[in-house]
């Protein structure tokens, strides 16, 4: 059964590597789980206790979420008094939201929190925390109105869950470095015509450029993107997503 | 300053290894409660410390603060001999790949919450830096999938060899790390410091090797 586990979160690997949007990555994951499933994905840092509801937002790195609920959730302050955020900040390992009956006992807005979160078909709910190069504690969880997640399932989604949040930030440090490296649209233009190819003379032809003035763009290319050939401006042009 | 430490040179660092070992049995045993470790003389020590075994120390001012052992997969390695359960596919085998163990930092000097420790960065810009310069470019790591994100973070392709499993009070699960220049410009950029953590020595002795 193992063997087969690892092979779907091999699989799902391959798939969220070609993401290239935080959409994309929640479509791979929800495509991945839907078996057991699972419709909706939020995943985030944990916010400061009193944070407002437009701070407690910007913490959200991935979502699929009811819209219904999230308004209420964050306009509310639930987030403070939610016993799966509890959990998270306060033990590792994975869990089920079913297992967080204890936190809810004697504490009626942590019952409420769960209870409330039911009207918008998500009773049921897996939480993974992890932990953020900067520090940070995040929570991830998928949740549904429904789930049958067989415990041997638990450490494939832990992992699949962990490599979708890691995909898509990484993709925003690329969007980072992407903004950093700051080509103009000319230059852009004539990093894609190289990625199609066509060498400097073609591509001043396509653009009404002098071949001389072509060649000066694609330095200033290269120096941009600290590269030394015209091969390792495209590779990397492709990497951060300037190209196509 | 990491020292990197071989059964070439192993004998001047006699009092170094003796720090190294002892730290270990802190973090490993006293701290993190392993007690199948536990050493009477307080000195973690296993039979994968011998001469193949690649030490790496953070030494500041002559005392050991940060430690981690590097073993060729070529040889029997932990995960060949002590964990095999956790590879459910084909264990990585090559001298390109080497198997990450026994990573840890005197508790002092991890400071910042739970932050990536200025000592633990050298740690892992050690590895890396090693690696571009022995032709090693994938580490075997066994450890709790909490931590998996950080790698990932830090420009680490990352690939599980199996799913977690649980050992006493925690999960394990084993993966390889790949890592190239950009790991390493990704350490160097958060540490804010572009010069090698390698001792001079050891910068030296690479050199003439590469």
């Amino acid at each position: 059964m193992s063997r087969k586990g690892l092979d779907q979160t091999l699989e799902f690997l391959a798939n969220v590597e070609r993401a290239q949007t935080a959409a994309d990555v929640c479509g791979a994951l929800l495509r991945s789980v839907k078996a057991y499933g699972f419709k909706h994905v939020l995943a985030g840092t944990i916010p400061i206790p009193g944070s407002n509801k437009r701070q407690q937002e910007s913490h959200v790195i991935l979502h699929e979420w009811p819209i219904g609920w999230w308004d209420r959730y964050f306009s509310n302050g639930y987030l403070f008094v939610d016993p799966a955020i509890r959990r998270v900040t306060t033990d590792i390992t994975p869990f089920l939201w079913s297992e967080l009956d204890p936190l809810c006992r004697d504490n009626p807005m942590a019952s409420r929190v769960m209870h409330e979160a039911g009207d918008f078909r998500l009773k049921h709910g897996f939480t993974v925390p992890m932990m953020t190069l900067e520090g940070d504690v995040a929570g991830f969880s998928l949740a549904a109105d429904r789930i049958e997640l067989p415990p041997y399932a638990r450490g494939m989604l832990t992992l699949q869950m962990t490599l979708a949040l890691g995909r898509t930030l990484r993709l925003e440090l690329n969007q980072h470095e992407a903004e950093r490296v700051g080509l103009t649209d000319r230059e852009r233009e004539i990093l894609q015509w190289a990625a199609l190819g066509k060498s400097e003379w073609e591509t001043g032809e396509i653009m009404r450029l002098s071949e001389h003035t072509v060649d000066k763009y694609m330095r200033d290319v290269r120096r941009k993107l600290r590269v030394t050939s015209r091969t390792q401006a495209v590779a990397e042009g492709l990497r951060l997503q300037l190209i196509s | 300053m990491i020292h990197i430490i071989d059964a070439g040179n192993i004998l001047q660092y006699r009092e170094e290894m003796e720090q190294a070992y002892r730290l270990r049995h802190q973090v490993f045993v006293d701290e993190m409660k392993w007690e199948d470790l536990r050493k009477p003389d307080s000195r973690e020590t296993d039979q994968f410390d011998d001469g193949r075994a690649l030490h790496m120390l953070y030494i500041q001012d002559g005392t050991v603060l940060g430690y981690q052992r590097m073993l060729p997969t070529t040889q029997p390695h932990l995960l060949s001999e002590v964990m095999p359960e956790l590879c459910e596919g084909e264990r990585p085998v090559g001298p390109h790949v080497w198997e990450w163990t026994r990573y840890c930092v005197a508790r002092a000097h991890r400071e910042r919450g739970r932050a990536l420790s200025p000592i633990a960065n050298a740690l892992l810009s050690g590895i890396v830096e090693w690696g571009l310069a022995s032709g090693v470019n994938t580490i075997i790591i066994e450890m709790d999938p909490i931590w998996l994100l950080r790698l990932v973070q830090l420009y680490f392709r990352v690939i599980p060899l199996g799913l977690p499993r649980r050992y006493g009070q925690g999960d394990v699960v084993a993966v390889t790390a790949a890592f190239d220049s950009r790991t390493l410009a990704r350490l160097r950029e958060m540490r804010g410091d572009n010069r090698s953590v390698l001792a001079p020595s050891e910068q030296a002795a690479r050199r003439a090797l590469s």
